[in-house]
């Protein structure tokens, strides 16, 4: 009798063990899929404690080449920002997190500039800033990869 | 009659007991002792690190053995000098020959050990309890090791166990060097997905890239063990600061190679590790063994979770959220 009790306290216990668990299935480990562009730069702001990574075509990268960092016609940039953490795995480091913002900036033939801007709350299109941002996403050089 | 029933059973059990007195005493012909090795240069630390590690770490990390009576008795002699020269070729306190860099990045290597729970080892501590560690022991380390990131200055020269060990100087073509274990530098990375970003202590910004074979075992949790031909690549730069305080990838300082292949890298958990520095992108390692004595002890002890690689993305993202903004 004893015997059977504990069986089924131990397979009660396996399923509370399940139920701890669960919230965990919802999140996963991402990567980025930025479709046909490449990395380009990467940034760190120790305030905000985030980190960037910078894609773009090959015109996005020529643009930032050039001295003159303007955004040549049909590039297409895009800025994805995380939040980053202290590396649970190693003391003395930190890695990226939480996915927090898509910043995506597209120029057509002509040059026309368009600007947008997405987190998990919302999308705008015109944001105030969108001037300051331009110019901060055209302010980065892209890495020194031999 | 009791008696002859008494000494008829303990006769067997005396011969079996003298037996194997007899084993153990042929097996001492077989015990080589430790090759004695003389103190080349000490770890300098303040006294209470020092004591720290000389209580719990020098009996194996160091020429300086300390051996209780029943660690020189075959066979356990056998193991314990066998886990002393592993341990000696991975860390040697005795021989400390470390740049200011290089003992700082060894310091957040033991920290991160003893952190951990990895090190001294369970085996060795039940055997020497005295050895065993504190959390008081761990927060000394950690204070002295953060203390090493505080008081030095950014300095350009800085060096850890992942920027320079020792570099063989290398004919190889420029374009495509080797490493001696084999691994092909490969410029394909720069067109692989972005895993994740990073950076170390040693005031480092990291980006780190996988091929199409990492990114599915990333994405799919499949990475006990990782597929072969999985290739993780981390390019590493130096931290440049703008005038409003922004951190930029500076002057480049290394490519580090991760490649899956079970059959050809048995001694490093499956993987084969390569690093390629500065400008010509010199591999480091003098023999194919290189990573055996270097890389793999940390990745063995504390990236066992994620299959022996550091740096997998954190498990903090939604779906939803990332199909969202992906979009």
């Amino acid at each position: 009798m004893k015997k059977i009790l504990f069986i089924v306290l131990s397979i009660c216990a396996l399923f509370t063990a399940c139920k701890i668990d669960k919230p965990d299935k919802d999140l996963h480990r991402v990567i980025f899929d930025p479709g046909n562009l490449k990395f380009i730069s990467t940034s760190l702001n120790t305030t905000t404690e985030t980190s960037s990574a910078l894609y773009g075509n090959q015109e996005a990268l020529q643009s930032l080449q050039s001295e003159i960092h303007q955004p040549k016609s049909d590039s297409e940039f895009k800025l994805v920002t995380w939040k980053y953490h202290e590396n649970p795995q190693y003391i003395g480091g930190t890695i990226t997190g939480e996915l927090l913002s898509v910043e995506t900036l597209k120029t057509d033939k002509n040059g026309k500039i368009s600007y947008q801007f997405k987190d998990n709350s919302k999308t705008e299109n015109n944001p105030s800033n969108t001037e300051e941002r331009i110019k901060y996403l055209m302010s980065y050089k892209p890495v020194v990869r031999p | 009659m009791d008696s002859v029933k008494k000494k008829r059973t303990a006769q067997p059990i005396a011969i079996a007991f003298l037996a194997i007195l007899g084993i153990f005493a042929i097996l001492q012909f077989f015990n080589k002792p430790l090759e004695g090795k003389s103190i080349a240069k000490k770890i300098e630390a303040p006294r209470e690190v020092l004591s720290i590690l000389e209580n719990s770490c020098f009996n194996c990390h160091s020429n300086q053995q300390n051996l209780d009576w029943y660690d020189k008795i075959a066979p356990i002699s056998w193991a314990v000098n066998k886990d002393v020269e592993r341990a000696r070729e991975v860390l040697n306190f005795s021989e400390w020959n470390y740049s200011e860099g290089e003992h700082k990045g060894k310091m957040y290597a033991i920290l991160n050990m003893m952190q951990s729970g990895k090190m001294p080892l369970h085996e060795y501590t039940i055997l020497h309890p005295s050895a065993k560690i504190t959390q008081k022991d761990i927060d000394v380390i950690k204070k002295y090791t953060l203390s090493l990131s505080n008081v030095t200055p950014v300095k350009n020269n800085l060096k850890n166990s992942h920027q320079n060990i020792e570099i063989s100087k290398s004919n190889e073509s420029f374009k495509y060097p080797v490493s001696p274990n084999g691994v092909k530098y490969t410029d394909d990375y720069k067109n692989w997905k972005v895993i994740s970003m990073s950076t170390l202590f040693d005031n480092s910004i990291r980006v780190i890239y996988g091929n199409d074979i990492a990114v599915k075992a990333i994405e799919t949790e499949d990475f006990h063990p990782w597929p072969n031909g999985s290739i993780v690549v981390k390019s590493v730069w130096k931290q440049e600061k703008l005038a409003d305080g922004e951190v930029r990838a500076g002057e480049f300082v290394n490519a580090q190679f991760m490649v899956k292949d079970s059959k050809k890298y048995t001694d490093t958990e499956g993987w084969g590790f390569a690093k390629f520095s500065g400008k010509d992108l010199h591999p480091t390692g003098k023999t194919a063994s290189f990573a055996k004595e270097s890389c793999i002890a940390c990745h063995r002890q504390l990236a066992e979770k994620t299959g022996y690689l550091f740096d997998v993305p954190m498990k903090v993202n939604t779906e939803r959220l990332i199909k969202n903004l992906q979009k």
